[in-house]
């Protein structure tokens, strides 16, 4: 099958400090890879590359099999990639139900007409005269918003039109989670979507996930609890200092002795969540 | 008893702006003050000119309640504090427009807060008087607009004459204020001063806020003149004559006559002595307003020594005591009255008669003075 | 060829005159990632404490030195306990409003206290030139140069080796984590505006006694130049703002050098647009540094906007619709005049300010454009005034866009600075560009506002033309805040980053912003000048962007009513304060430091 994601060589350097050093990876349409490694290996950094936030300083991304390295973030939006951040980059000020709107941004078209030059002007023209077709439009998101909030239960439905700062922590992230959703993703890069979760969360957010994966969304996932990753994962790459140490099936990969070294050699932190997830 | 006292005036705006349309007929009483608005900064970045202003009302109103008023009444004026800022300005314009008791208003400052607010002096019919408003458009605004402001196309050939014939230069440096005044001084003085032969080699505009002119003197340095002219204020004034000196420019410099302040002395210290300053009035003047204005000046204000801006507000309260005495408390006969007052006595102008063509006052006197120990004397043809 | 010399060692005199102040503004900004605006404040009541030091107490020198830098450290430590710290934990862009009423109320303390007649403030120094090139240079040239280097120098001892400087450097990196760790932010907070007081005190002075001089109009002037030198020398670095002042310094000399001085201040402006587009950093900063990851919402505080129901603002509307029916007096008619012209600019500024988050600081550029366009077309072309206001607002909506793009990829602080810069150049071009804009002569006998051949002269028609046309353009601005528009909007300024990963264009976006934003301003400055029949470069001025942006700010940022409630705020105070005649300006910076202290949200709150 055609890989969706392929990176070579992919390296990123800060200073002194290479953050991401030549990552190789090839992820195929419906798959799950999960990115484990001890705190500061350079996965966020990757994520970055990859999404259009960072450039790298040699190496290249493709996606579909086109080249995509250092486009812009909203570039690659617009081709299908979504993602969530580390620390939950929801709109603080924005009602939930505006939030994930902004995910279906990139599929608004009767407001955003692809005309050349002057296609912001028509926007704007479009969006104070709002003609049938738009309100139309806008109306079918808000009810596409309410059908991807069902996913959550009675988490976030209720809460539709609160402010996003008013939300609890975990609901912040099932916020993030949705507005990637809205944007009708081909790839979809989740970062620790389970982070500062309690084991509840942390099981309600796994199901969702696995849903996802099982809907066949092509997922990488960058997540600490192991248990969860060893559950979803088609497969793990670990990543430390930048490079990629050990790439495989969720069982083998635990088991390296180099994956265990890197962990044991690190910050307590990463071993902490090790065990408190095992 | 300069002024009207706070209570009163706070008494009066408050009724004015709750019930302008109401008071119209309530103060016809002649026991009340004949009420002038004045419209100035007594804030913002002109401050000092709305203090000064005062100090030569002030001046003038003694005097005049001295002599038993005007037609038996008192005299008063009420400050409204427009920061020079157009947007105050007009509201301040529409507040004495509605305020029967105002018969006569004075200023603003500055040209964009004057000239912002004469449309609504002229349409409601109450005199504008502009005593520093030198733009040459501001008696344009309408019939209701009249100035007592040296016209620069009067004073700049004085003060060209003094620098090309009387001093001798032929090879000029302009330093001007990048203002609609300096600019419009300049014009004026390039024009006269080409006129009597010499040459203009160099003319720089700076901006109000400016404080170093070091570059600008290499400049002046570069075009080698043999005077320079400075078409300053008084504090900027004072600044370019210390750079100057201390970069080590030791030409003639000669100076308009809005330098003429005795802060002119104090800021420049020894580096304005031997500057030459083309002025209205000097202190040893014989004519008898002159030492009448120097002597209660001084003796008001604890021995200060008054300036131009000074001299401006004095007369012009003068001036708008003569023309009520003729035109009253109507505010058209006011108006009128412009037209018919001959020959006041005054500072600037020696006496003062309105030309109603220009609705602007022609002829300002002439001194020619230079700075002598530190302090301005009458210059005695000796060069520097 | 020794004139270059000359330009040259001028240049870096006048820049270490600038350095004095930029380091002061860096150190602060270094720890609080605030741009201290009352920095020129204190740095006035500095020079007037030296003066009274100086000519009353007739202290020597070293005296006046210590005198004035204690002083001016009290001064630097009240500020900070009382005027910041309360602060502490509501939105940043509070304490920078607050910077700007406290330079206010010291302003206008010193000048009630003082006069604002100018002083001389003689140099307690001997009167020794040396010759240098083609000029000369005096002792207190050295003291200055010697005064800046040394502090910058002993700033930087202190920062590197002392443990309260370490604790600076913690807090400026990392605040939480600083307090974490233990360090006592207040202590540092109140070391730094110390230090930074005392040496922004003893410049005001020292810089006082070079020309002799000192007035209360020097503040500003003194703020503008040393943010200027700050931000080129990378904000926040201590050495960087003495090199970014030398910069300066150079920069404005060789322009005055090579254009004349009327070009001069054009130059260190743009001076500033260009480093800020290029280095946005700061010379001095690294090229490429890890992407930031603020948290969010940082800039703007959570709030929960006041809800005004429909019938009361109906109500309302209704009430001013009818007011010149009312025995009201022209004065409140005109007051409200300037407060429906205030409100259309500032809902210009709330929607790319608040909206989107470009706190612009050079606003009135927008007015100065479309009140040129639009005296200049009916003038000239004879184009109806109805038509050439419009049309004024098209200019300010498209040139403004195009002026203002450059600060569309810089962030926070960066993006006011940017734009103050480019509104001073507005303000100078049109200064400069004579044959269009008649110059410091400015255009006069500007026609009267009319509409389908009525002129509109008297106070009743202007207010009620006035009122309509802000009501309209708040009634679309508050529909363009209910599109698609007013959400991508508000999602790109509570986090860019999070919304350029969802398709949001900043570039797209934020221009549309501008250009909405530029029409309603353009069409406040056309109607304005057709209203003043005179205008000139200096009809609006920074004073006007840092009005609007005070009433953005206490209406409630994107917040379309709070923008129209702030202007009659703002217009009406200082007229209800007229009452207290030369202390009115300070009772308004009182009223406005108590409501960023007790409303940080601003009355209505951000939307």
């Amino acid at each position: 099958m055609a890989p969706m994601l392929t990176l070579r060589g992919l390296t990123r350097r800060f200073g002194g400090l290479t953050a991401v050093d030549a990552i190789d990876l090839d992820l195929a349409k419906g798959e799950l890879v999960s990115i484990i490694g001890p705190n500061s290996a350079g996965k966020t950094t990757l994520f970055n590359l990859v999404t259009g936030h960072d450039r790298p300083d040699a190496g290249a991304v493709l996606f579909e099999e086109r080249d995509v390295t250092a486009l812009s973030p909203e570039t690659l939006a617009a081709r299908g990639i979504a993602r969530t951040f580390q620390l939950g980059r929801v709109f603080a000020n924005l009602s939930v139900m505006d939030n994930i709107l902004i995910g279906a941004h990139t599929r608004l078209r009767a407001v955003r007409p692809a005309v050349p030059v002057i296609g912001p002007l028509i926007e704007l023209g479009l969006a104070l005269l709002r003609p049938a077709s738009v309100k139309a439009e806008e109306e079918r998101l808000r009810e596409e918003v309410k059908i991807i909030l069902a996913r959550f239960g009675e988490r976030l439905l209720p809460r539709i039109d609160q402010p996003a700062y008013s939300l609890s922590y975990a609901n912040r992230r099932r916020v993030e989670i949705a507005r990637a959703l809205a944007l009708k993703p081909r790839l979809l890069l989740l970062d620790e979507p389970t982070a500062g979760m309690n084991p509840s969360e942390t099981a309600e957010m796994q199901g969702l996930v696995a849903e996802l994966k099982a809907e066949g969304l092509t997922i990488l996932l960058i997540e600490h609890k192991l248990e969860m990753v060893m559950r979803l994962s088609d497969r793990v790459v670990v990543m430390d200092e930048g490079k990629k140490i050990a790439e495989g099936a969720g069982e083998a990969v635990r088991n390296d002795p180099k994956v265990i070294e890197a962990y044991l050699g690190h910050g307590l932190s990463g071993a902490a969540e090790q065990e408190s997830a095992a | 008893m300069s002024n009207l006292d706070r209570r009163t005036l706070v008494k009066g705006s408050l009724a004015a702006m709750m019930a302008g349309a109401m008071s119209r007929a309530a103060f016809a009483d002649s026991s009340e003050p004949i009420l002038l608005g004045v419209s100035g900064p007594l804030t913002g970045p002109n401050a000092q000119y709305g203090t000064q202003w005062k100090q030569g009302f002030d001046l003038a109103l003694d005097e005049i309640m001295a002599a038993g008023g005007v037609n038996g009444r008192k005299l008063a004026y009420s400050f409204e504090d427009s920061q020079s800022d157009p947007r105050q300005s007009v509201a301040i314009a529409q507040k004495f427009v509605s305020d029967s008791r105002i018969v006569l208003e004075l200023g603003d400052f500055s040209s964009p807060a004057s000239m912002a607010a004469s449309p609504i002096y002229q349409r409601a019919g109450l005199v504008q008087f502009g005593f520093t408003n030198s733009h040459p458009d501001f008696t344009k605004g309408g019939d209701f607009m009249w100035s007592t402001s040296v016209s620069q196309a009067d004073e700049q050939p004085l003060l060209a004459r003094y620098a090309v014939k009387r001093l001798g230069l032929k090879k000029l440096a302009v330093l001007h204020l990048n203002t609609d005044w300096g600019r419009t001084s300049r014009d004026h003085f390039v024009k006269a001063a080409k006129e009597y032969g010499a040459e203009i080699v160099v003319s720089e505009g700076y901006i109000a806020e400016e404080r170093d002119f070091r570059s600008t003197l290499v400049r002046v340095r570069d075009a080698s003149p043999d005077g320079l002219i400075l078409i300053s204020y008084y504090s900027d004034g004072a600044l370019i004559a210390r750079q100057a000196r201390q970069v080590g420019l030791k030409q003639v410099m000669c100076a308009a006559s809005s330098v003429y302040s005795p802060k002119f002395l104090e800021l420049g210290g020894e580096a304005v002595e031997d500057v030459h300053v083309g002025t209205r009035y000097f202190p040893e003047d014989p004519r008898p307003e002159v030492q009448k204005f120097i002597a209660g000046f001084k003796k008001k204000y604890n021995g200060q020594e008054p300036d131009a801006f000074n001299a401006y507000s004095y007369d012009a309260m003068n001036m708008a005591a003569a023309v009520v005495r003729i035109g009253g408390t109507d505010r058209r006969a006011i108006r009128d009255a412009f037209a018919k007052v001959k020959d006041v006595p005054s500072v600037i102008f020696g006496t003062a008669t309105f030309d109603v063509e220009s609705r602007r006052v022609k002829g300002a006197m002439n001194a020619e003075l230079v700075v002598r120990k530190g302090q301005f004397a009458l210059w005695d043809g000796k060069p520097t | 060829m020794s004139s270059w010399l000359d330009y040259t060692i001028n240049g870096l005199i006048v820049g270490n005159v600038y350095a004095l102040v930029a380091v002061g503004l860096a150190l602060i900004f270094g720890v609080s990632r605030l741009i201290n605006f009352a920095q020129g404040s204190i740095y006035l009541v500095g020079a007037y404490i030296g003066w009274v030091a100086v000519v009353q107490l007739h202290t020597p020198l070293p005296l006046t030195i210590i005198v004035v830098a204690a002083a001016a450290a009290l001064v630097g430590l009240v500020i900070e306990r009382f005027g910041l710290r309360p602060l502490q934990n509501s939105v940043r862009i509070a304490p920078l409003l607050a910077t700007i009423g406290i330079s206010f109320v010291l302003d206008q303390l010193v000048m009630l206290t003082f006069s604002p007649n100018p002083r001389a403030l003689p140099s307690q120094l001997p009167d020794v030139r040396f010759q240098v090139g083609g000029g000369t240079i005096g002792p207190l040239d050295l003291l200055i140069a010697g005064v800046g280097l040394t502090s910058a120098l002993l700033l930087f001892v202190f920062l590197r080796y002392s443990k309260l400087g370490w604790a600076v450097r913690a807090a400026s990196q990392d605040r939480d984590a600083a307090m974490q760790m233990g360090v006592d932010v207040n202590r540092v907070n109140q070391a730094v505006f110390g230090i930074a007081a005392a040496l922004g005190g003893v410049s005001g002075m020292l810089v006082g006694m070079y020309y002799n001089q000192i007035d209360t109009a020097m503040s500003l002037q003194a703020t503008l130049k040393g943010v200027v030198a700050e931000v080129v020398g990378g904000a926040g670095n201590v050495p960087g703002a003495v090199i970014g002042s030398l910069l300066l310094g150079l920069v404005e000399s060789y322009g005055v050098a090579v254009f004349g001085t009327s070009y001069r201040n054009l130059f260190a402006f743009l001076l500033l647009v260009v480093v800020l587009v290029l280095r946005p950093n700061g010379l001095f900063a690294s090229a490429r540094q890890a992407p930031p990851e603020p948290l969010t919402g940082t800039f703007i505080a959570p709030s929960r906007p006041l809800r005004i129901p429909r019938w009361a603002l109906l109500a309302a509307a209704a009430i001013f619709a009818l007011l010149p029916l009312l025995p009201v007096s022209f004065y409140v008619l005109q007051t409200l005049i300037n407060a429906w012209l205030l409100g259309m600019l500032a809902l210009s500024l709330t929607l790319v300010a608040g909206t989107i988050g470009q706190v612009s600081l050079g606003h009135a550029a927008l007015l100065a454009i479309g009140a040129y366009t639009s005296a200049l077309l009916s003038l000239s072309a004879a184009v109806p005034v109805g038509l050439a206001i419009i049309a004024g607002g098209l200019m300010s909506a498209a040139l403004g866009t195009i002026l203002i793009s450059p600060s569309f990829r810089l962030r926070g602080h960066y993006v006011s600075i940017a734009t103050l810069a480019i509104g001073e150049i507005v303000s100078l071009v049109i200064l400069n560009w004579e044959s269009v804009t008649r110059g410091p002569i400015g255009i006069s006998g500007i026609p009267p506002l009319s509409l389908f051949g009525y002129d509109l002269v008297s106070p009743a028609s202007i207010y009620w033309f006035s009122f309509a046309v802000m009501v309209a353009l708040a009634l679309l601005q508050a529909r363009l805040l209910g599109s698609h528009l007013g959400r991508s909007f508000r999602a790109i300024r509570d986090d860019d980053i999070a919304a350029r990963a969802y398709g949001l264009s900043l570039n797209r976006y934020k221009s549309l912003a501008f250009i909405f934003g530029g029409f309603a301003a353009g069409v406040s400055g056309g109607i304005a000048a057709h209203l003043y029949s005179y205008i000139n470069h200096e009809t609006f001025n920074t004073q006007q962007s840092i009005l609007a942006l005070t009433v953005v700010i206490l209406g409630g940022l994107g917040n379309v009513v709070g923008a129209v409630v702030g202007s009659v705020a703002l217009v009406g105070l200082p007229e209800l304060f007229r009452i207290a005649a030369e202390y009115r300006i300070l009772i308004y910076g009182i009223v406005l430091l108590l409501l960023v202290r007790f409303r940080p949200q601003g009355l209505l709150g951000t939307i």
